[in-house]
């Protein structure tokens, strides 16, 4: 190992794990500064910027577990999932996994749920820019190839599904209100995608429309999207008509591309 | 790569997100922005929506926060990839990062960690900023970094190891001037020694921020006004030397717009006549 890795290795290991080896690489200097001062300066940086990165990207997820918590949280993470992205829009993306691994908050399914929800709004909010499918594309469909027509989720788009009142809990805290009883009946379906105005949203689906809107993200053809909703419906007819409303509030939301294609037979 | 010259295109800011929206309903008097590269490393959404719209109207130049040249890890080509795509993208005027190391292996600091002053990091940073160029197909703009240690293997100022960097290739600077106060200040050393020791040749731009005085020493936090000392040595470093490209970067502690641009006039008041490209009075 050359001179000057041996010092970045000493310089990471101290921000990383503490090691002091690193001050054997400091200069004494005159004035106020030890160098173990001026060490724990590029330590101290390095856990409150990762820190209010965390702070920033999970507001809510913060509120709920309170201070002391979440600081508990913030180090645990830090230790394992020291950041190796050059950005950090990514430092967090592994601490819903931190969440469902590690106690005590691994015993509490719906911490890992509002982290993963606000992963996905962090997500949503930095996706592509595909054109939006519009409601004259449609009028242009002949009629006999309507069953083959894809659609496809705009890259913003994406779906969750929740065990536990997360993104009701998410939007309680939103709004200074105390978050309901984390256990729900049965699952609750949600979509996160960016909209026109650049802002990100959030809806309930049905569940209906979330088993038609999975089965578009695995490429199945419309007359396919229809036999799935038609399981969740009283008859087929009332199934398409479920798709059809889908699509309507899709295309007004923007959670379509405009890139449909049609599925040769 | 060979380094060119970078044409004086006057004053600028640093464009960030709490400002779109007013800078594209105002058009202020700024002649250009300067981007913070990594945070268009993204495929879409707001950041792009907006900066579209404001490299229509204003010339855009890209700095970057992550490349970590100084690094003795292997060059990250997958970064350099998503910088050349945002620079293809974007058509920036010119890219800069800074000259320091920030990641080794597979952590990364997010911070901007010294370079010891020695022998082997010239050889180290000229092999890699040749490299870099060479895939980039463009000069890359180093910035000097605020310290708050000195190592002990140092066998040169940090203004004799700039000049020395710019004589083995070529390469410009951006000298952030507070940055230079701040490191001044802790290393107890005069900022106009430093100033005064980088050719003019050298320097393709200028940032101008603000620090955190805590007595004892500097934290280079860039989320305060320009202290009275950064104006001074900007004000006197400006009459000894041609134009140069000049930023007021600000990077949190947002204030409202109108104090940025009360800075970036300020700063235009302070240089020679020569330094002006337009008459914004």
């Amino acid at each position: 190992m050359t001179s000057l890795e041996q010092l970045q290795q000493d310089f990471v290991n101290m921000l990383n794990h503490g090691s002091m080896d690193f001050e054997n690489h400091i200069a004494a200097q005159e004035g106020a500064l030890a160098p173990t001062q001026r060490a724990e300066i590029y330590q101290n940086a390095y856990r409150i910027r990762l820190t209010k990165v965390l702070e920033q990207d999970h507001e809510m997820l913060g509120l709920y577990l309170g201070d002391e918590l979440f600081d508990e949280m913030v180090k645990g993470y830090l230790a394992r999932f020291p950041s190796s992205a050059p950005s950090l829009r990514e430092f967090g993306d592994r601490l819903p996994q931190f969440l469902s691994e590690h106690q005590p908050f691994s015993e509490h399914g719906i911490l890992k749920e509002i982290a993963l929800f606000e992963r996905l709004l962090l997500k949503a909010f930095d996706a592509g820019d595909s054109k939006t499918l519009q409601f004259a594309q449609l009028q242009s469909i002949e009629q006999a190839n309507w069953p083959n027509i894809q659609f496809q989720l705009h890259e913003s788009v994406y779906l969750l599904t929740c065990q536990f009142s997360a993104v009701e809990s998410w939007q309680a805290l939103k709004s200074d209100q105390s978050p309901p009883s984390p256990d729900i009946q049965s699952p609750h379906h949600w979509i996160i995608a960016r909209e026109p105005d650049k802002r990100t949203g959030f809806y309930a689906l049905s569940t209906c429309h979330y088993h038609c809107l999975t089965s578009m993200q695995n490429g199945l053809p419309f007359g396919f999207v229809c036999e799935a909703a038609a399981q969740y419906a009283e008859s087929e007819e009332q199934g398409t008509m479920q798709v059809m409303e889908l699509l309507q509030k899709g295309i007004e939301l923007g959670w379509f591309k405009s890139d449909i294609r049609v599925q040769q037979a | 790569m060979s380094n060119t010259s970078h044409p004086f295109v006057g004053f600028g800011l640093g464009l960030r997100t709490c400002y779109f929206e007013e800078i594209l309903a105002t058009q202020p008097k700024v002649d250009w922005f300067e981007i913070i590269s990594e945070n268009y490393f993204v495929d879409g959404g707001k950041p792009w929506h907006y900066l579209a719209q404001i490299k229509e109207q204003y010339p855009i130049v890209m700095h970057g926060v992550s490349m970590s040249i100084g690094s003795t890890s292997e060059i990250n080509f997958s970064y350099l990839d998503s910088l050349k795509k945002t620079i293809n993208r974007v058509d920036p005027l010119w890219i800069s990062d800074h000259l320091c190391f920030s990641s080794l292996g597979d952590f990364n600091s997010h911070d901007l960690l010294p370079m010891p002053y020695t022998e082997e990091a010239l050889s180290h940073l000229t092999e890699r900023l040749n490299i870099v160029q060479d895939y980039l197909q463009r000069p890359l703009i180093l910035e000097n970094v605020s310290s708050y240690l000195t190592y002990q293997a140092s066998q040169m100022s940090e203004w004799e190891f700039l000049s020395e960097l710019h004589n083995r290739t070529q390469c410009q600077f951006l000298l952030d001037i507070n940055n230079i106060y701040v490191s001044a200040r802790n290393h107890d050393f005069a900022p106009e020694t430093f100033l005064n020791a980088i050719p003019e040749k050298a320097i393709a731009q200028i940032h101008l921020a603000g620090h955190s005085d805590f007595g004892s020493h500097i934290i280079d936090t860039h989320d305060q006004p320009i202290c009275d000392h950064v104006w001074q040595l900007f004000k006197d470093f400006a009459k000894k030397r041609g134009p140069i490209n000049t930023m007021i970067e600000r990077d949190d502690n947002f204030p409202p717009f109108k104090e940025l641009m009360a800075e970036l006039d300020h700063a235009r008041s302070l240089v020679p006549k020569s330094w002006s490209i337009h008459d914004f009075t």
